[in-house]
């Protein structure tokens, strides 16, 4: 005998002009109001909401676009890269190995400057099965030519979909551009969201229209990736190269001009709490980002003179503007969820990041990598235990090392 | 409008949309092939070319391009999924009025590697969908030209190449058998229209183009196309070995189309395929046993092929 239990339908209390969403469905949400025309999904946790609401959506009529389901990420990623190339608007996603079985797809559409945007909710790398959150899909992709940005929430989530329609269709950059939405933490948690609304989106996002689309009506394109390396090989990169230059000013713009539409304003590159006359920091991305506030925030209370830093842009990497917040800083950590394994001083790509962009200051902070690896959700005490760390730094004891594995069970050796 | 098929070689259209700016070697058949084909396509055709000898060797090198209408690169694995995304986006732009409606043909051109390798999956996937004017070519020159002659899923029994050299020990090359690609398209319930050719009778290939094209869904042709590199033959001997590969019965002619099988052509009398061996030097190590064991493989299958025929539908003719 199976026993019954009756299904009690959660309770959400909506604040009017708002809807309890999870980023998953928030996202899908976005790609409706940015009126995409090819959707291409392929399954594969946690990201997989997102294609499943967008899909719910299209069988009730709610817009109108393709949705190809692939047999493979490899496909997915060729499906929009081609789909966007001939001038339609795409959408796309995927986690983890998911990601990295489209890889040589995601290389032609950095180096095809084809404004794809797709999200990748990010997962651990890979014993299967480990839904966990880690950056080590996601970061594989930082030098293909990807813009990428990085939610805290799943309001954020949202915003940050639209703007990047219009950041990589800007034909200043014409670069594809994903969104990294730390799985589970934002695409399966339900918060309040002012939904994006689309008379606003059509006036914010102009039309998508690329040059020289595959397309007769443009004449004979031919458009090729592979030209002998002596001709316009260096060529190409440099262009792309610059085009990351020129996103920092469209980026800039967007989000202004996203805040006068919508009213919610976002620092673009960098928002920093508490940093005024901070003596310590930890930086970071993504949601947890909220969890290291709310710490920095009660440490302040008993006179600790710390603050944050979220960095929401991962390429193109605001390492100026980063460097200023930091130049006065005694000590700084970086909370991380990616990690290279024999890399300089055993840390993980982002604490690369922070240590180029500081190396050239007189005076920097002490850099320390805080690392949250393998999936295992870390907690407010290991957040905590990271500022403690900094603090003794600061107080002149030297570290004994450059990372520290906070949630590592056994001796951090 | 739908195109119209070619009634006459003496009046087929001067244009061409696959002309000069190619570096393919002298008597290579696969760009013969994409010349007929792009010829019957007309101009309203958007070419779409996984990488392979038709990717690699037709143009790019000196910033040049064969190509008279819009032609994109896909990755090797990529030929299902690019065809795909183009004419979704098509589809699309046409159905949300933000492009004008009109027939658009797209055409995938993929070597065997591309296609009944790597790319076999994406190109399932493809054939699984229902959109119209997208055409599979299949351009089998049966070996990855383009790297240097490895043996592909479509490298026949018997032949050298660079992965499946003879040997002292291993002394008949390629011993796998070749995999017919129009049989694997014919298995997918949505495909509207399937069919073999060659680059001879030049005719057959130009509308069974036009007739996939038409055919209202996905379609897939595969082309036998001599390769002189891969396959020691002499450049003039291209045609001939397309012609003698039909008259040998080793390479069957043959359409499927809304569900019903038909034969092209029977040859009659049959010729022995020694003759179209003879003028390979992949073959050249075979001793006359290994022939004559290729020649019963062909006696063997043939009369399934003449059964097929008679029923309209397909039935699996290998046997050995």
């Amino acid at each position: 005998m199976c026993a019954r239990t009756e299904l009690i339908p959660p309770v959400s209390k909506e604040k009017p002009g708002y809807k309890v969403w999870n980023g998953a469905r928030a996202i899908a949400e976005a790609v409706k109001v940015a009126d995409v025309d090819v959707i291409s999904a392929y399954p594969i946790r946690p990201y997989t909401g997102i294609m499943n609401a967008l899909a719910k959506m299209l069988a009730d009529g709610e817009f109108k676009a393709e949705i190809i389901i692939a047999d493979s990420e490899h496909s997915q990623f060729e499906i929009v890269k081609h789909a966007s190339a001939t001038g339609a608007r795409t959408f796309v996603g995927s986690s983890g190995v998911g990601l990295l079985y489209a890889f040589e797809a995601v290389t032609a559409t950095g180096l095809g400057s084809v404004p794809v945007v797709g999200v990748i909710g990010t997962r651990a790398l890979d014993d299967p099965g480990n839904f966990g959150m880690e950056w080590t899909d996601i970061m594989t992709t930082r030098d293909l030519g990807w813009l990428i940005s990085w939610p805290r929430d799943v309001q954020e989530a949202t915003d940050m979909t639209i703007v990047a329609y219009r950041v990589a269709e800007d034909k200043r950059v014409l670069q594809p551009h994903f969104i990294a939405v730390d799985g589970a933490a934002i695409t399966h948690v339900s918060a309040p969201v002012i939904p994006p609304d689309k008379e606003t989106v059509a006036e914010f996002l102009p039309p998508y229209d690329p040059p020289y689309r595959i397309d007769p009506e443009e004449g004979a394109v031919t458009k090729a990736m592979h030209i002998a390396p002596s001709l316009i090989g260096t060529e190409q990169r440099k262009v792309i190269d610059y085009s990351f230059k020129r996103s920092m000013d469209v980026i800039v713009e967007a989000w202004n001009d996203f805040s006068k539409y919508t009213g919610r304003k976002y620092p673009p590159f960098i928002e920093s709490k508490n940093m005024e006359n901070a003596e310590i920091a930890l930086i970071g991305m993504g949601a947890y980002m909220k969890d290291v506030e709310f710490v920095a925030e009660n440490l302040r209370k008993e006179g600790i003179k710390i603050g944050t830093v979220r960095l929401r842009y991962l390429r193109p990497f605001p390492a100026e503007e980063l460097s200023k917040i930091l130049e006065d800083v005694q000590s700084a950590g970086v909370i991380e969820f990616a990690f290279s394994y024999g890399s300089p001083y055993r840390t993980g790509p982002l604490y690369h990041e922070l240590a180029t962009s500081l190396y050239h200051l007189d005076k920097r902070p002490k850099l320390l990598d805080f690392l949250f690896l393998g999936g295992r959700e870390p907690r407010t005490e290991h957040f905590k235990k990271a500022a403690e760390k900094l603090i003794d730094i600061k107080n002149g004891n030297l570290p004994e090392k450059r990372a520290y594995w906070l949630t590592l069970r056994g001796e951090d050796i | 409008m739908s195109l119209e098929e070619f009634r006459n070689i003496k009046k087929l259209p001067s244009e061409d949309y696959y002309t000069a700016g190619h570096r393919t070697c002298a008597g290579c058949g696969p760009a013969l092939a994409y010349r007929l084909v792009a010829k019957a396509a007309g101009p309203n055709t958007i070419l779409i070319g996984p990488t392979g000898c038709m990717y690699v060797a037709n143009a790019h090198q000196f910033l040049t391009s064969p190509y008279a209408v819009p032609w994109y690169h896909t990755q090797l694995g990529g030929g299902g999924a690019a065809g795909i995304g183009t004419a979704a986006a098509l589809r699309a732009l046409m159905e949300k009025k933000k492009r004008k409606k009109e027939e658009i043909n797209v055409i995938v051109f993929g070597g065997d590697g591309a296609m009944a390798d790597i790319g076999l999956s994406g190109l399932s996937m493809g054939l699984s969908y229902d959109f119209e004017r997208l055409l599979y070519i299949v351009y089998d020159n049966e070996a990855y030209a383009n790297t240097g002659i490895q043996a592909s899923s479509t490298t026949p029994w018997g032949a050298t190449t660079t992965f499946t050299p003879e040997g002292s020990l291993k002394r008949i090359g390629n011993e796998r058998y070749k995999k017919n690609m129009a049989l694997f398209a014919a298995s997918h319930p949505n495909i509207k229209y399937v069919a073999t050719a060659t680059l001879y009778p030049p005719l057959d290939l130009m509308n069974k183009v036009v007739r996939a094209l038409n055919s209202g869904g996905p379609s897939l042709i595969n082309i036998l196309t001599p390769c002189p590199k891969g396959w020691f033959s002499e450049p003039s001997d291209t045609v001939i070995l397309s012609r003698l590969a039909v008259e040998t019965g080793l390479w069957i002619l043959w359409e499927y189309s809304e569900g019903r099988f038909k034969l092209n052509y029977r040859p009659n009398p049959r010729r022995h395929v020694k003759e179209y061996l003879r003028l390979q030097g992949r073959f050249s190590h075979l001793d006359p046993e290994d022939i004559e064991r290729i020649e019963k493989m062909v006696e063997e299958e043939w009369p399934y092929w003449e059964e097929s025929d008679k029923i309209g539908k397909i039935i699996i003719p290998f046997i050995h």
